[in-house]
């Protein structure tokens, strides 16, 4: 079943000289419970197209689809809307918010949508995470690693349909690293979502199913995960 | 780049946005001071220039013998001495001048200097003792002119003949008293009063003090050598009082309060800048971060940062105090167009050296202050702070924000203005200060409105009666009048004393025409005046315990029959005191009916009183001719009364006082106004980077800007209740000083001003709210988060 289906994706930045493509005409599809990753080097416009698909830039032209939804069809506030309940988020610099402990950033997106948040799903996510004993700790308090899980949890906790990470372990270590791919994987494959994820570590994509490359906002497939 | 500190240009202008906030709230600060100040400089100038010209320039006056009086021209600290004496100064001793009472004036000619009502506008000052200079009054009523002789009667029977050598202007009393008044140099004084009374008389020694000489203990010195009563001192004490020379308690009860207000308004001053800076060096902590990172010492951060505050300083103090001069030349240039002839000598362009010096020296000394303190706390920053996955969060926070009590945004929103109680006292602090100020100034207009009794807009420039009340000026003359060129508005009343026959007493009956019935409005206290100006019943006058109540019938007896009236309204005070005996206190029941009905009662239709109101540039001749027209109207028995100048002056304190006065509360008003747009401009921008976070999760634009309101609301009512609990019990403390220890009257919550400054923070807080809200709605979530 196809979740994202992206249409002739196109952003441009700045006029004349300063005139640059970040992505040109990219189109693909995801199926649900599908985890793709996405390389290229800095400047290639991966974050670019991140940023397009999950609403939070205006595409220059072209199509995103996320369970049929046409997500530039819809109004800022509809798209917003769509966003909290459908799409979950994870940045490579984590953007917590500061005032709220780690239980509270959690469930941030549920109160958003003023939903009171189920507690035995919050204690199996914290579980997950390894964050029972943090639950009260702010941000500020939590090492690089525990706070990108707190993220994970952030962007799982609304049981979004497609979860879009932008280098989630581009601040972390190898040990941190790993576990967060790990968690992502079990989520993908847990609970049926699709997981996009840029990377620029070529080793974390051992266990993407798909493996995509931005070059010059050029879009391609290399195929399955890399040998 | 030669220099790190090059750096600060380099930074300002990748930060222009944030700096530009900073600067403005320096130059409103700046601002503030300049303005306040700038503006007392000027009323005390535009005051001090109106007291010179009503009250004259002399500092002191000494009842002293001639002795005594050469020891006091022989004082190095006195700068002018000059003789003054003056004979039937009530007009009722018997000198006449062609029947008339005439005062009569001796001086020296350096008198002239000090009091600018004896200045002679024609002719020369008398030389000799059978010389004077007579007043317009007696030019005009008498046609005598410089050369001509003057007949003066003592009340001895003596005739004394003075030859005419100069001509002075009326003066505010002798035009209202229409009275005839004489100059004679101190020697032509003497021999008259020694011929009447047979003795020397005591002269006023007028005395001015050079300057920078302490008058108090100068006169005090003075008093002390010479023996002096109390009494036989005098003191100019307006002009004293504003050369900060006055030693009256009560005056030094005002400098105080004049000393408390100038502090509070350096304090929001300090509050501001302190408030600003603070949030700008908490925005950039990642960037004194990456300076510790890369090498920079604390001392070298520190330099930074304070370079940084005397950038903003070089744009920001010229703008707040070229603002601030630019509205004191506004308030200057209304002050002139509101009263020309009185205000002709100060500056519409003058420049307010205190005003200047005080705004520069508040906004920079407070900025480096301001800056001090950021500074080393930035020069504290970790190098990890730089590197560390929170780099960019405008502070790490040290509460826990409570989510259960609102919705999250709202809980937030509150967090954030409670999250660092520095930030959230210099917030609230600069917040409440302007409702401090406010508070704190307005009892400076309840002090206004008892001072100066501004001028009714019933007051007549001429006003003409009857000698004995009696109701024989033709009512066809103040329609003849009406058609005068200069005139503006001429209304008469009609006066007549009747019983009212249950109650076996006199009643005061005075007519009034349409006019006088639309300004009687205002001191309605009950019922209505509609019926009464149509003729249909009566209004009552509150006097004292005396009143007839509304709805009440009353009847009186006239000549022919007796009447019954109805009482419609209740008026709580009238413009004149007819029938109010001081000696006895006692007080005759009043009155007014319309023009209509007092012909009904009474059978007349002619006036005892007649006012005019003119144009302001109606002509002494044209005033002339109104008197000519009465004359000839009227014949004898009339009183004349040329209130112009008294109405000028007392326009002219009112006018003056006002427009600075209300100007303080009005950049009071617009500061705390801006202040608050400002401060929430400020620290939205500081978390943009959190709230781009916050829309990538899926907050809307709705629960954003829900936020920011909340965190807007939460300052403006701890800001609104810090000024209130700080800006009440000064308000009251002043009020007692300034206004119950001279008047009595008693303090009351000053509910209208806290309604006025609590509508205004709250529109401030709304508007503050809108702008942020809408300038984030407009960035996409990409931008917002790479703020």
């Amino acid at each position: 079943m196809e979740l994202l289906k992206v249409e002739n994706l196109s952003k441009v930045y700045g006029t004349g000289e300063a005139r640059v493509e970040a992505l040109k005409k990219v189109s693909f599809s995801m199926k649900k419970g599908e985890f793709g990753a996405v390389v290229g080097a800095s400047g290639s416009g991966k974050s670019t197209l991140l940023h397009c698909i999950g609403g939070l830039d205006e595409a220059g032209g072209g199509k995103v689809f996320i369970s049929g939804r046409d997500l530039f069809a819809m109004g800022e506030n509809e798209r917003t809307i769509f966003r909290r309940q459908n799409i979950g988020f994870i940045f490579q610099a984590f953007h917590l918010i500061p005032e709220l402990n780690v239980e509270q950033n959690m469930m941030f997106p549920l109160l958003l949508d003023y939903r009171k948040p189920d507690r035995e799903r919050l204690e199996e996510m914290l579980e997950v995470l390894g964050l029972k004993d943090r639950r009260r700790h702010l941000p500020g308090q939590l090492s690089g690693g525990q706070q990108q899980r707190v993220a994970i949890g952030r962007a799982l906790i609304t049981h979004p349909a497609l979860v879009l990470a932008d280098e989630p372990t581009g601040n972390l270590d190898s040990k941190s690293s790993q576990d967060v791919m790990d968690l992502l994987y079990r989520a993908s494959r847990h609970y049926q979502q699709t997981v996009l994820m840029i990377t620029h570590n070529r080793d974390l994509t051992a266990s993407a199913d798909r493996v995509f490359r931005v070059t010059d906002g050029n879009f391609m497939e290399l195929g399955g995960a890399e040998a | 780049m030669k220099h790190y500190l090059e750096l600060v240009k380099i930074s300002a202008k990748q930060h222009r946005g944030q700096n530009r906030m900073t600067r403005l709230c320096i130059a409103m600060s700046v601002f503030l001071v300049t303005a306040i100040f700038g503006m007392a400089d000027m009323e005390i100038r535009s005051q001090l220039m109106q007291a010179r010209k009503t009250d004259g320039n002399w500092h002191a006056a000494f009842q002293v013998g001639e002795e005594q009086g050469a020891f006091l021209s022989a004082r190095p600290e006195i700068g002018r001495v000059a003789r003054y004496g003056t004979l039937n100064y009530h007009l009722e001793d018997g000198y006449l001048l062609q029947g008339v009472e005439t005062g009569v004036c001796g001086f020296d000619m350096e008198f002239q200097e000090m009091i600018p009502d004896a200045q002679v506008s024609e002719g020369a000052f008398p030389e000799t003792a059978q010389e004077a200079v007579i007043n317009e009054n007696i030019k005009t009523r008498l046609g005598v002119q410089i050369g001509d002789t003057i007949d003066l009667m003592a009340p001895g029977g003596a005739k004394k003949q003075y030859l005419v050598t100069g001509i002075a202007e009326n003066t505010a009393l002798t035009a209202e008293l229409d009275a005839f008044c004489i100059f004679l140099n101190v020697d032509g004084f003497l021999e008259l009063y020694k011929e009447e009374s047979g003795a020397d008389q005591e002269l006023l020694y007028y005395v001015e003090f050079r300057s920078f000489c302490r008058i108090q203990r100068a006169i005090h010195e003075i008093s002390d050598q010479l023996a002096l009563s109390p009494e036989q001192v005098r003191q100019n004490a307006k002009v004293l009082m504003l050369m900060f020379q006055s030693g009256d308690s009560y005056l030094m009860q005002f400098y105080f309060v004049a000393a408390v207000l100038t502090v509070l308004v350096v304090i929001a001053g300090i509050l501001m800048i302190t408030a600003s800076i603070n949030s700008h060096v908490a925005r950039r902590t990642e960037f004194f971060g990456l300076m510790r990172c890369l090498g920079a010492t604390r001392k070298q951060v520190t330099r930074l940062v304070k370079r940084e505050a005397l950038g903003w300083c070089r744009t920001a103090i010229p703008v707040g105090v070229t603002a601030g001069v630019v509205l004191v030349w506004v308030l200057c240039g209304m002050l002139q167009f509101l009263s020309p002839g009185l205000f002709e000598e100060l500056p519409v362009f003058g420049i307010s050296l205190p005003g200047i010096v005080m705004g520069v020296l508040s906004g920079l000394t407070t900025v480096l202050l301001a800056a001090g303190v950021p500074a080393k706390r930035a020069s504290k920053v970790s190098p990890l702070t730089a590197v560390s996955g929170n780099a960019g969060v405008v502070q790490a926070a040290k509460k826990t924000a409570g989510t259960r009590m609102f919705k999250v945004e709202t809980s937030l929103g509150i967090h954030h203005a409670l999250g660092s109680r520095k930030n959230f006292f210099l917030v609230t602090g600069s917040f409440a200060f302007s409702i401090i100020l406010f508070l704190a100034f307005s009892t400076a207009v309840d002090f206004m409105h008892h001072a100066i009794v501004p001028l009714r807009p019933s007051a007549p420039d001429l006003y003409i009666s009857r000698e004995d009340f009696s109701n024989r000026i033709p009512s066809g003359l103040a329609e003849e009048l009406r058609r005068y060129p200069g005139v503006k508005r001429v209304f008469g009343r009609s006066y007549a004393e009747l019983t009212l026959s249950e109650e076996r007493r006199t009643v005061i009956v005075i007519s009034y025409d349409v006019q006088q019935f639309q300004w009687a409005e205002d001191a309605l206290m009950e019922g209505s005046l509609q019926d009464a100006a149509d003729g249909k019943g009566v209004v009552s006058v509150f006097r004292d315990r005396n009143m007839l109540a509304a709805g009440s019938l009353v009847k009186i007896l006239t000549e022919e029959k007796e009447q019954e009236v109805r009482v419609t309204g209740v008026l709580g005070n009238v413009p004149y005191n007819y029938g109010l005996n001081a000696a006895t206190d006692h007080v005759t029941d009043m009155i007014i009916c319309s023009e209509e009905m007092f012909q009904r009662l009474t059978g007349e239709t002619d006036y005892a009183v007649l006012d005019i109101q003119l144009y302001q540039d109606a002509a002494d001749a044209q005033v002339q001719k109104i008197r000519s027209a009465t004359e000839q109207a009227c014949e004898t028995g009339i009183v004349f009364s040329d209130r112009r100048i008294r109405n000028q002056e007392a326009r002219g304190a009112s006018y003056s006082m006002s427009v600075f006065l209300y100007g303080f509360l009005a950049v009071i008003t617009l500061i705390g106004f801006f202040n608050i747009i400002n401060s929430i401009a400020m620290s939205v921008s500081a978390r943009m980077k959190e709230y781009g976070a916050m829309r990538a999760i899926g907050m809307s634009t709705a629960q954003l800007t829900r936020m920011v309101v909340s965190e807007t609301m939460t300052y403006t009512v701890f800001g609104v209740l810090f000024g209130c609990a700080a800006g009440i019990p000064l308000n009251r403390l002043l009020f007692r000083w300034l206004v119950t220890s001279r008047w009595g009257d008693a303090w009351g919550v000053p509910v209208q001003e806290m309604l006025v400054i609590v509508v205004v923070m709250a529109v401030s807080a709304c508007l503050a709210a809108a702008g942020p809200a809408r300038q984030i709605q407009e960035m996409t979530v990409v931008d917002t988060i790479s703020m």
